[in-house]
Parts: structure tokens; C-alpha cells; sequence
């Protein structure tokens, strides 16, 4: 019933600590009835976010307007009929209440007052502000009702793509809350990994300088290395329905699929300056049943000349399989390194495309998708 | 009355239901309040919208393969003001299998087998990153009741626990059941995970008795191998001495 983007990528990792439990070990997981090593969810979703918010500027996108007022006013109406003469009024208070300065426009004295810069609200962002709007008119202090509310951080505008996106959870203000339209799976390893310890110490300068032998400092580090199968889906339909702006929803899924690929989560990051890039990334755009191949890998993969070779054949021949039996995308697109790249490229259908065009092509398509719907 | 039998599998599941503020636990295996918010998200329920007729729909759970029990440390930070929020700890379980029979009307199960092959929200096992693995739904059965398809349904398995078991011809798992599915057994537990609401601002659980048993079913990757030599007697054996003194 909507139409779902989904991101696969076979990540090769060096010697890193990427996401540590409490223990200062790797986290790790069974599958396959054999240990691997596990990046969680919540790391590099937020390693995803990050890097997405510090390249997007939500006032790239179009609807952005000074006249807010009419905006929130439309919206109120729609969901309160009844409000009708002070629909206009409440719309004001309401951008008052929440400290955004509005102006009547040099000129035209009978225009309702407008914001004295552009600024981008997602439609949910307009929904939820009418909503507290339409609540804080039944108070007796509308203004005090609407501050209750949080309704400042209902339309914080820096947060309004990257908030459709990810999502957002406040225990004690529910109204606040915001279904997130990506799903991010835990990374994990295909293959069985041993814990491993650096013993190292450190030496204390002035002490050697003072000719006094013996470490300043020892102990140990935990890490692994692993090839991580990592996962990802967002529901394009939702996002729509949060954003309420084809351009706005094509801007959040290009940056989405290149932080996806360019993200990582900076665990102990000085000390094994692991940053890598997957080797092979797999995007497919279609309806049905989001599909995480990680089964391809229920099997831990066994070495044979390294683990990417064997893990890109892995993915290749159960992508093949599940695409050709109950869940045929729409759309297949494959981006990566030499030897991966072509691997993946003999599942059906499977277009090559390079990356500076992949964050573009995989947002049309869904977009595409979507109409087709 | 039809049975909608779901395999519910992927490298990390988490059914909570009786949880306290930052500890997070996992039931081993899958809760109705789990199994029916799939459904719902699978039929395009928002969390604000009316469940009561999932409620209805009686439910049994066999524990394909058990998993393994995982806790996962769960930091998180305020995203404006960069503050650390309350550390929690998360259980999952990983690598386990379970499959689930949802028996109710027939228009009703046909209509959910549909809605979770298309379905409308991204379907999970518990929580949002536990992304299922492979078909979720394996049969939509309209001849075969519950009780016969939990006894005579394929064991589910990956291929390395088959392995570990390739001697026996045949497995017991456990099952845990909705009130009547098995005649004659008496609910042992209570379990308050049938959802009332969903709702954010105001989640209401009720509670239920399930039936806890343990059924054996065929191992399909069971391999016949020849019996064992007989141990010969050992050259030392101390009932020589105590036969022999009688």
C-alpha cells in the first residue's frame, strides 16, 4: 500500500570499536547460531542523521513562505470548521505564542501580517500547530495554553525535514511525538568474529625525561574487524504525508541514500581511524513487503580470499532468489567497487549507476513510485 | 475459520510486555500485543485507531528455535541541547525463530495475509530495528485448525541449529497458546499484553491466560545413521568382586 526505499550495503570495517557497550567491548549478536559483531540501530541511525542534518538546509526547498498566517489559517479550518471567524486571529496568536515576529506588508494595509523572512514548515509541523491552535482556543489563556503545549518546539523549523525523517520521541509531551518514516536495522557482521584485546600503555613524558623507567598508564582496548551487512527502508507515502512537498520529500531521500553511504559512527575513531565506505551498496525502490536480505548471511560466510568475494556472491544469489519469488521491486539500482559491484549486477534487472547519481535516481524513482500509486 | 500462520524471524526480535522505565525486557517469544500491531501497521492503522477487532483473533506461538537472550546498551542524546538522556538497557533475542498461528474469520485473515504482503506501514518484531527476515507469511489454511497445524507444521529452523539436532527424528518446542487451542490444558500464566490501545498519550494492556506446553513435531533434516558399537566391558569392573564374594 505505499511504496518503500531500501537500502542494502556490504561495509568491510578494520580493526575498530565502532559502538561500545557498557563494558567498553564491541557489540556483538548471535545469528546463525555463531557470534558476530553488531553495530547498533540507534549509533548509526544517528551517525545517519548527523551527517544529514550538516548538509541539508531546509530553506532549499520550495514552499517556503512569508505568509504563514494564511498557511496555519487554511489548516485550521480544515480541521475545525466551526472556527471559522477566528480562525485568522488564532492563526496570529498562535505564531505569536510560539515567537515568530509577524508584520504587515509595506503598501497593503488589508493583507493579514506576514513572517520578514522565508521559512519552511512540513505539512505535519502546520497539522500539529493547528491542532494545539484549535485546543488553546477552547482555553481561557490561549497564549498560556498554546506555551504548555510546547508549541515552540512543535515548529522548530532547522528540525522540520530531518524530523519527518527520523523522527522524534518527548515522553512527557506526546503531542511532540513524530513517527519516524525510516527504519534502520542493526548492522551486522556476516560472518563469525573473535573479541579481541590491545594490551597497550602509555608513557608518561616527564618521567621519561627524568630518566625513570615504567608505563604511565596500561590497559586494554576491545575491538573487532567485520564485514557488516547493513539495512535500511524509508516509507516514502509517510514521508509525504509528513512533509506535505514533492521537491521537500525528493531533497530528504537524495541526502538520506548519500548519509547513508557516507555516514559512520565515530566510535573510538582517533584511535583506529577506521572511516570506510561500503564496497557495494543496493538500492531498491518498489511496494510489498520491506525485504532485509541479511538472511543471505543466516550462514556465517566463510572465508575465501577475504569475506566481501563470498559475502557479494551471498547477497547476489538470495537477492536473485527473492526478487525472482515474492518480492519483485520495481526498480533495482547497484553502486560499489570493481569485483562487488559487477557481482551484484547480475541480479535481474539491476541497473549500474555511479554515485554522484544514485541520492538523485533512487529519489525519482520513489517519487515515481509514488505516483504510479 | 481460517489460520493465518506467520514466521516472525530475523537477527534480533523484542516482545516486551511488562517492562519498567529503563530496563526493557523481552519475552521469549512473541506477544499478541506485538503480533497485532504488525497486523494493524500492516493494514495502515494509525496508533490513534481502533483495534478491538484484532483482539478477537486467537492466537498460538511455537518456538521454532530459541535465540539467545541479548542485552543491548542503549545511550541516547538530547539533539538541541546535547544533554545524555536516561542510559537503558534493551533485551532482545537474537537468532530465534518463531512462528505464529492468528485463527479468526476467514474475509478477516484473508484481508491481513494481504495486508502484510503489501503492507502500508514498515513492519517490525517488536521494536522499529528489528526488521523481520524472509516471507512473512508462510500459509493462509482454511481445512486445518490450530491445534493440527502447531503439531504438524514444518520446523522453521535455520540450518545450523538443524544441524545440531540431525540425530533426533523428532524435536520438542514450545508453544505458547490463546485459551482453547489445545483441549483439555489449563492456562498456566498471565500475560497482560492484549493491547485495548495503542494510543501514545494513553496505552492501556490487558491481561490474558496462555497455555505453556511443549509439543513434538517431525525433524525434517533428521538423518538415520547407524547405531553405535556396544561398549565392550571395561577390564576393570567392580562388580566382578561383589558377584563374586555373594
Amino acid at each position: 500500500m505505499t511504496t518503500y526505499l531500501e537500502l542494502h550495503a556490504l561495509q568491510s570495517v578494520p580493526p575498530s570499536n565502532l559502538n561500545r557497550d557498557d563494558t567498553g567491548s564491541p557489540k556483538t549478536a548471535t545469528y546463525g547460531g555463531v557470534l558476530r559483531a553488531r553495530v547498533s540501530s540507534q549509533a548509526w541511525k544517528r551517525a545517519i542523521r548527523e551527517d544529514f542534518n550538516a548538509r541539508l538546509a531546509p530553506d532549499q526547498v520550495g514552499t517556503r513562505t512569508k505568509q504563514i498566517v494564511e498557511l496555519l489559517r487554511d489548516e485550521i479550518l480544515t480541521q475545525a470548521p466551526d472556527l471559522a471567524e477566528h480562525a485568522d486571529a488564532l492563526a496570529i496568536a498562535a505564531f505569536g505564542a510560539v515567537g515568530l515576529k509577524l508584520t504587515k506588508p509595506r503598501g497593503k494595509s488589508d493583507a493579514n501580517a506576514e513572517l520578514g523572512y522565508l521559512i519552511f514548515f512540513s505539512a505535519q509541523q502546520v497539522r500539529a500547530l493547528a491542532a494545539a491552535a484549535i485546543e488553546a482556543a477552547a482555553a481561557s489563556d490561549p497564549k498560556k495554553a498554546l506555551q504548555e503545549r510546547k508549541a515552540k518546539e512543535l515548529v522548530n523549523s532547522d528540525h522540520s525535514i530531518d524530523l519527518a525523517l527520523f523522527g522524534r520521541m518527548v515522553a512527557d509531551v506526546p503531542d511532540l511525538n513524530v513517527d519516524a518514516a525510516c527504519q534502520v536495522a542493526h548492522a551486522l557482521g556476516v560472518h563469525a568474529v573473535t573479541p579481541e584485546d590491545d594490551y597497550f600503555t602509555a608513557v608518561d613524558d616527564l618521567k621519561e625525561q627524568a630518566q625513570e623507567t615504567g608505563a604511565g598508564m596500561i590497559g586494554t582496548v576491545q575491538f573487532n574487524a567485520s564485514t557488516f551487512y547493513r539495512y535500511a527502508a524509508v516509507n516514502v507515502e509517510q514521508l509525504q504525508v509528513n512533509l506535505g512537498n514533492p521537491d521537500a520529500v525528493r531533497l530528504a531521500l537524495a541526502e538520506f541514500v548519500r548519509s547513508f553511504v557516507e555516514s559512520m559512527p565515530s566510535g573510538k575513531q582517533n584511535t583506529f581511524a577506521n572511516g570506510t565506505r561500503p564496497e557495494v551498496v543496493l538500492v531498491t525502490v518498489g511496494t510489498g513487503q520491506p525485504t532485509n536480505l541479511v538472511g543471505a548471511f543466516e550462514d556465517p560466510v566463510r572465508p575465501d580470499g577475504g569475506y566481501l568475494k563470498p559475502a557479494a556472491e551471498a547477497l547476489a544469489t538470495y537477492a536473485t532468489d527473492v526478487f525472482g519469488t515474492w518480492r519483485t521491486p520495481d526498480v533495482v539500482f547497484v553502486c560499489g567497487l570493481g569485483k562487488p559491484q559487477q557481482v551484484l549486477a547480475g541480479v535481474p534487472d539491476a541497473e549500474i549507476v555511479p554515485f554522484e547519481e544514485l541520492p538523485e535516481r533512487a529519489a525519482a524513482a520513489s517519487l515515481t513510485g509514488l505516483e504510479a500509486r | 475459520m481460517s489460520v493465518l500462520v506467520l514466521r516472525l524471524a530475523g537477527p534480533l526480535q523484542s516482545w516486551g510486555s511488562s517492562s519498567r522505565f529503563v530496563r526493557r525486557l523481552t519475552e521469549p517469544m512473541p506477544t499478541k500485543s506485538g503480533i497485532i500491531g504488525l497486523l494493524a501497521a500492516a493494514q495502515g492503522r494509525r496508533r490513534v485507531d481502533p483495534i478491538e477487532d484484532l483482539i478477537g483473533l486467537r492466537l498460538a506461538v511455537r518456538g521454532d528455535q530459541q535465540g539467545v537472550l541479548l542485552r543491548d546498551f542503549h545511550t541516547a542524546h538530547h539533539q538541541v541541547t546535547g544533554a545524555s538522556m536516561p542510559l537503558s538497557e534493551r533485551f532482545y533475542r537474537s537468532d530465534a525463530v518463531n512462528v505464529a498461528f492468528v485463527e479468526g474469520p476467514s474475509e478477516v485473515v484473508e484481508g491481513l495475509a494481504d495486508a502484510l504482503r503489501d503492507p502500508a506501514y514498515p513492519l517490525y518484531l517488536g521494536r522499529r530495528s528489528c526488521v523481520p527476515e524472509g516471507r512473512i507469511v508462510l500459509a493462509v489454511e482454511h481445512e486445518r485448525g490450530t491445534e493440527e497445524l502447531v503439531r504438524t507444521l514444518e520446523w522453521q529452523a535455520g540450518r545450523v541449529q538443524k544441524g545440531r539436532h540431525k540425530d533426533e527424528p523428532r524435536i520438542r518446542v514450545a508453544v505458547q497458546a490463546d485459551v482453547g487451542v489445545f483441549d483439555g490444558l489449563q492456562p498456566a500464566r498471565q500475560l497482560q499484553d492484549v493491547p485495548v490501545s495503542f494510543n501514545p498519550e494513553k496505552r492501556v494492556y490487558a491481561t490474558r491466560e496462555v497455555i505453556e506446553t511443549l509439543v513434538e513435531i517431525r525433524n525434517p533434516a533428521f538423518v538415520e545413521s547407524e547405531a553405535p558399537p556396544e561398549r565392550p566391558t571395561p577390564a576393570h569392573d567392580p562388580f566382578t568382586a561383589i558377584r563374586e564374594a555373594r
